[in-house]
């Protein structure tokens, strides 16, 4: 088994120390920080959603590939940074609607997100309408993602898209939503631009709502 | 079943006819107990923090919005909350929602000694304030039936995985169960005690009965290895103690989808189980196998109008679960509703139709008639 192949299953094991000294060896051993966040990290963190997709893996397994990803990400974000790895694909403002306290999800997101290259503002849960629209007037971001994980608030959703519109700012922006009872169905009928299915492929949506974008 | 909207109606009280569910047998039709949270302060026109300021709005709330709907069971303030701010937590109010946890208690072991264990309802924090409401729901509900309680009175008991994940906040819960599942074993085990005290106040004070529920253990959340080995024996220690403490008649909602346990989830021991967004024939069928067994009790499913369809189960459904009650029609509520009525009183089991989770914020009228019109409508026994 290669470096990177064992970087990528301890991520999918959440194996937080043995991913650090893994991903330092392979640094060591010339790879590059961008082989090593896309074939080892980001696959590892992957495969761990492939399997909470099928029942494999649930929320504390998800939690501990996570958190694998985060501590390598402390090695290698300054390399990623130098190389214009971070930021360079576009600015994304998170957060879970306004009385909804669930993160667990935006968390993964954020994360993901952050891998793939976007500058990333996690505003958290329970985020007021108000607060949303203002973090976009100060980072002008490309994406909004919202994050709802109950039937109750995922209608905060809608209040928010209306809220940016009034403040004049929709156009500027694309307006993905997420979370347990959000679907692509309901992303249609709120008028958001897009919907994922779970962290990873918010990625793939979220990179192809930014090139609708020029700026 | 026979088509007579109003015929005996008037000759069971809802009091009757729940507990009656609640034990297994027949009355005159099918009850309708929807968690009317949200449908009592709604119609009252006031937010959840009005009522929760003023206790005495809530019990007027709770009681006019039964006498419109006519629905069978009413709650008390039911919520997270009372027992984890007694505790020690800070929560927050939001205007119109139920109390949040502000920030996690627990983020150490060291922080375990910072907590509350031991509690007395009737003097920490706002568990006074909840059995102020009972007692006065149900001073309200005898002079109303002229000395009859016609109205039974629901409370809540969270369980202790519940409390614990309210500790320690939900994310830092998971990573305990991972890493360490002996600290969660102990969160449980010390969790345990706060609810059930406040469980048995609420019965002295006057409640009927108890839903006792669990979100943090479904298949959304944890394995079912963790939920058999670590969760579930809680689940089941609680229901016991409750029932032993009470004698209460105990509902169960399983929060999420928990498909892959349902066998288990049976053996917690509760009489009635108000269900999410589940396929409701596998529900009903897992409970009768369970019961053939002697493994569990199950007398009734309570649910899950807005999530019985198969094609609300499957992750990609036109009409995302919870919402048919406050996005589809009335007669999307009668056909759903009569789905549910065929499936578990087919199966001899008593049903009791109500929402997923909870009476769905911001649901009209309409809607909310049309559970109680369904009820009416295929719901009589013979």
């Amino acid at each position: 088994m290669s470096i990177i192949e064992k970087i990528r299953k301890n991520v999918f094991d959440g194996d937080e120390n043995n991913t650090v000294e893994l991903v330092k060896k392979a640094l060591d051993e010339g790879k590059t920080a961008k082989e090593i966040l896309d074939e080892g990290l980001v696959a590892g963190l992957r495969d761990c959603g492939s399997g909470f997709e099928k029942g494999e893996k649930f929320i504390p397994e998800m939690l501990l590939s996570s958190e694998s990803m985060k501590v390598a990400m402390v090695v290698l974000r300054p390399l990623l940074l130098e190389g214009s790895g971070i930021g360079g694909t576009g600015r994304a403002v998170l957060a879970t609607v306004e009385g909804d306290v669930h993160d667990i999800g935006l968390e993964l997101v954020g994360t993901m997100l952050e891998t793939a290259g976007f500058e990333v503002r996690n505003m958290g849960p329970d985020v007021a309408t108000e607060d949303i629209v203002e973090a976009v007037k100060e980072d002008k971001p490309h994406i909004v993602g919202l994050s709802a994980l109950l039937s109750n608030t995922m209608d905060v959703m809608p209040d928010v898209i209306e809220a940016l519109a009034d403040a004049g700012l929709r156009d500027s922006v694309k307006v993905m939503v997420g979370g347990a009872p959000v679907k692509q169905d309901f992303a249609d009928e709120i008028g958001a631009d897009g919907w994922a299915y779970d962290a990873a492929s918010a990625v793939p949506k979220a990179k192809e709502l930014r090139a609708q974008l020029s700026d | 079943m026979i088509y007579d909207m109003y015929g005996n109606t008037q000759e069971v009280t809802p009091y009757e006819r729940m507990m009656g569910s609640l034990n297994g047998e027949k009355t005159d039709r099918v009850p309708v107990n929807y968690y009317p949270r949200w449908a009592a302060l709604e119609y009252a026109g006031v937010t959840f923090k009005q009522a929760w300021d003023n206790p005495d709005l809530y019990v007027k709330a709770q009681i006019q919005a039964q006498e419109r709907f006519q629905y069978d069971c009413i709650i008390d303030y039911d919520m997270m909350g009372p027992v984890e701010e007694a505790m020690g937590a800070k929560l927050k109010y939001p205007e119109n929602d139920v109390p949040q946890i502000a920030e996690p208690l627990i983020k150490t072991k060291d922080d375990m000694e910072k907590v509350k264990w031991k509690l007395d309802p009737r003097k920490d924090g706002n568990m006074p304030k909840v059995l102020y409401v009972i007692r006065r729901l149900k001073e309200e509900l005898l002079k109303r039936g002229r000395g009859t309680q016609h109205v039974p009175i629901m409370t809540w008991g969270s369980c202790p995985s519940r409390t614990a994940a309210c500790l320690t906040g939900f994310k830092e819960w998971f990573l305990i169960v991972a890493r360490d599942p002996d600290w969660a074993v102990e969160l449980m085990e010390r969790a345990l005690d706060g609810w059930l005290q406040m469980v048995v106040a609420a019965w002295e004070a006057g409640v009927d009965c108890v839903w006792v529920n669990d979100p943090v253990s479904s298949r959304d959340c944890i394995s079912r290895d963790h939920y058999e080995k670590l969760t579930q024996p809680y689940q089941r220690k609680f229901i016991e103690a409750i029932r032993r403490e009470t004698g209460m008649k105990i509902t169960f909602h399983p929060c999420g989808n928990w498909h892959d346990r349902m066998d288990l989830v049976y053996q917690n021991q509760a009489d009635s189980y108000f269900l999410g967004p589940m396929d409701i024939e596998m529900c009903t069928q897992k409970a009768v196998e369970t019961n053939e067994k002697g493994l569990s009790r199950v007398t009734s499913l309570n649910g899950n109008v807005g999530a019985a369809t198969k094609s609300t189960t499957d992750g990609q459904t036109a009409v995302p679960y919870a919402t048919t009650m406050k996005r589809g029609k009335p007669e999307d509520i009668e056909k759903e509703s009569k789905a549910v009525i065929d499936v578990v009183e087919g199966a001899d089991l008593r049903c009791i139709l109500g929402t997923n989770c909870w009476d769905v914020k911001g649901s009209s009228f309409a809607n909310r008639d049309a559970m109680v019109y369904a009820a009416r409508k295929y719901g009589q026994y013979k």
